[in-house]
């Protein structure tokens, strides 16, 4: 265990080196002046406005003078301590601006992946003991319909039809995390104590602002969940502990929920790392949709205003959230299975 | 894969004797989720390869006082006769694949390509502004496609809604809806086709090398898998498609395609694992057959079937992707028809101009769910006994 352990984290320093060299090579493949990108001047660099002399200082001061390789290098000791650079639209440090953002979208993945676990298995599960039912039949189409709808295609109807109030009255609202002037309790006025009896009408708004949005997030990652949970339940309900489990006469709720439901969840499970990078995709999308201040609305912001320092810290984050994911989903398959050994 | 457990679900005087492919064939063409995949593609590809003539406001026979005239044709791009060229011939060649041997369906590949090649750089198109409606009000006899709008044709009628004249409404420049979603079925073909060749060609490569050599060629090459797999990928695509000024389709399917194979190369690399220690590779590779040879010619075709699965399931992730970028603007500039850009320009019309955004997503559902079932029904086909997602 623990030399799987050692290995499974050594494996992660190459890994980890190859998403800093892919990202660094990309942002150096952007057309353009990087010193005019950085100063934010939209690639080109107005000869007129700066004298040579500043830009040079200016070369010297981003490392654009050195090679490609050492400018890889103090970028990545940078990383290192967790300085991304600063973002050229407003001169903030790239960190800041991700921590500002990156609640929102964990905020939002957070409650999309608990209800994708908490409708998935159990749905899964009733599928498969009611396996070739009427029900076993409509769900299973209903949740292929759902999984290969357009997330965005989805939330522009549900804009449509539910939020513009044009065609049905509105129901829920599509623009944001809260209605302006409904205000958090640590909003109230900064320095004083927190006035807590703002907090149910400001939980209750927030809620309200992040059901569709969620719903856009989670009904895909239901619906693949749903299938691996249906199928994986078949598989265990076949076996011959289960059937041990029914001859010496336990009942049948024992049998699917101690049972059957317990080993048919490990590869569930597991699959929580590969649902985080769908996600973070999914939030470029929903979040600019539903002008959701998150990282994945500052990302694609970012690629628009050509911010590539903030770009390279969104991706660099972003891969690393999803290693953490993978190394996760791996120890949790150990973990949860005591069957299965590596070393 | 070669000894495919035999199976209760199909009568087995049926697939006696078969061999894997053909029994996969059979199975296949039971499953009437693959019948409705297939309309539905086979669909796709029409409307892509007749696009013109099925929407656009030239006439495809016009009575004139000397005869007859063909107005439409003579107003054709390259793109439209090369989707007519290959549409058609490649069609023939698959239909009447039984007529002749493996070398003469080549030669006949590389003759339809040449002939439809030289054809299109000599190809001289006629910018023809007739308004042709206004000759049929005045009582000119013409056969006009059923859509007689082009997708390009902008019109005062702006956000017009579904109705006898414009069947699917009108966009907010007046353009016809349907029109323009014929006309996408082209980009989702293609992107379709082209990205997902891409990824077969890398992910194939790869993961044929990694399971084929091991070791530490497997070590590096699982590292790049994973580190691609790590990247927010959709992030990716967009900040790369952002460095071009004006993307044509080709710089889309390029990106789709290279960011996209990571999942395919870990399959194939499980199969070049799993069948690289059966005995026939043994056989193979003991009898003097070279690292290459066994790989295309001993290993691969055996790792086909779940690579098909993979590339219909591909296929779908490829549009969606192609679409979401065109949704956030990222696709091929307009006035360039999608389906994508179509549902991004709703965005606008979001609360009065219901059909904007409903029928380009439907188009986009539709193309993806049949590309789905196929994989669907072609995973079932292939291991019938299997039960997965």
């Amino acid at each position: 265990m623990t030399t799987y352990l050692i290995r499974r984290l050594l494996l992660i320093i190459p890994t980890l080196i190859g998403i800093t060299i892919i990202t660094f090579a990309i942002s150096r493949m952007a057309p353009g002046n990087p010193l005019a990108a950085q100063l934010g001047m939209g690639g080109t660099l107005n000869a007129e406005a700066i004298s040579q002399e500043t830009i040079d200082r200016m070369m010297e001061r981003y490392h654009f003078d050195k090679p490609l390789w050492q400018q890889y290098f103090i970028w990545l000791g940078d990383l290192a301590v967790l300085d991304f650079g600063i973002s050229s639209v407003d001169n903030k440090p790239v960190l800041e601006k991700i921590t500002e953002r990156l609640p929102v979208t964990l905020q939002l993945s957070f409650f999309s992946i608990l209800l994708s676990y908490l409708i998935a298995v159990p749905l899964g599960v009733m599928e498969a003991v009611r396996r070739g039912s009427t029900f076993d039949h409509t769900a299973t189409i209903l949740l292929f319909i759902l999984y290969s709808m357009p997330s965005f295609w989805v939330a522009l109807l549900l804009i449509q039809f539910l939020g513009s109030g044009e065609y049905l009255p509105p129901v829920f609202p599509v623009y944001g995390l809260n209605s302006p002037g409904v205000l958090a309790p640590w909003e109230v006025s900064p320095g004083t104590a927190w006035d807590w009896s703002l907090l149910p009408a400001w939980l209750g708004d927030r809620a309200w602002h992040l059901v569709l949005p969620v719903f856009c997030l989670t009904y895909t990652s239901l619906a693949a969940l749903s299938r691996y949970a249906r199928v994986s339940m078949l598989d265990v309900i076949r076996q011959d502990y289960v059937r041990t489990a029914r001859a010496k006469g336990l009942n049948e709720q024992t049998v699917v929920f101690k049972h059957a439901l317990r080993n048919a969840l490990i590869p569930i499970i597991t699959l929580l790392g590969s649902i985080l990078p769908a996600l973070i995709g999914g939030s470029i999308i929903i979040e600019s949709i539903f002008s959701v201040p998150g990282m994945g609305q500052l990302g694609f912001e970012s690629i628009l205003n050509r911010d590539y320092n903030t770009v390279m810290g969104i991706a660099t984050i972003s891969a690393l959230l999803t290693l953490v994911g993978f190394l996760i989903a791996d120890l949790l398959y150990v973990l949860v299975d005591p069957r299965i050994r590596y070393d | 894969m070669a000894a495919a457990p035999a199976t209760t679900e199909a009568p087995p005087d049926a697939l006696a004797g078969k061999s894997l492919g053909e029994r996969t064939w059979l199975l296949f063409r039971r499953d009437r989720r693959a019948l409705f995949g297939l309309g539905c593609v086979g669909l796709l590809i029409i409307l892509a390869v007749f696009a013109p003539l099925l929407a656009e406001n030239k006439p495809i026979v016009l009575a004139t006082d000397g005869g007859l005239r063909f107005p439409l044709f003579a107003t054709l791009t390259g793109e439209d006769w090369r989707f007519l060229f290959y549409g058609i011939g490649s069609t023939l060649i698959v239909l009447l694949r039984h007529k002749w041997s493996g070398r003469t369906g080549l030669g006949l590949v590389l003759g339809l390509v040449l002939v439809t090649e030289v054809f299109c750089a000599n190809w001289q198109r006629f910018n023809d502004i007739t308004d042709y409606r206004e000759l049929r009000a005045e009582g000119t006899w013409m056969l006009l496609p059923p859509v007689p709008y082009s997708p390009y044709e902008t019109s005062a009628a702006d956000y017009a809604a579904p109705s006898p004249t414009h069947w699917l409404g009108t966009d907010g420049l007046g353009r016809d809806l349907l029109s323009r979603i014929i006309h996408g079925a082209r980009p989702s073909l293609l992107i379709g086709f082209f990205a997902q060749g891409i990824c077969l060609l890398i992910g194939c490569t790869l993961g044929a090398v990694a399971g084929f050599y091991r070791g530490w060629v497997d070590l590096a090459v699982s590292r790049v898998i994973e580190t691609f797999e790590c990247f927010p990928t959709f992030f990716f695509i967009i900040t790369i498609i952002a460095f071009v000024p004006r993307p044509e389709l080709w710089h889309i399917m390029l990106v789709i395609g290279i960011t996209s194979w990571p999942g395919l190369a870990r399959l194939v690399r499980g199969e070049f694992l799993k069948l690289r220690a059966r005995s026939f590779t043994q056989a193979a590779l003991a009898a003097g057959a070279n690292d290459i040879r066994v790989m295309l010619k001993h290993i691969f075709p055996n790792t086909l079937g779940p690579v098909l699965v993979a590339t219909a399931f591909g296929v779908a992730a490829a549009i969606l992707v192609e679409a979401s970028l065109a949704f956030l603007g990222f696709g091929v500039p307009p006035p360039y028809p999608t389906w994508g850009s179509a549902l991004s320009e709703a965005r606008v019309a979001i609360d009065f101009a219901w059909w904007l955004a409903t029928f380009p997503g439907l188009a986009i559902f539709v193309t993806i769910t049949a590309y789905n079932l196929l994989g669907e029904a072609l995973r079932d086909a292939i291991d019938p006994t299997s039960e997965r997602p």
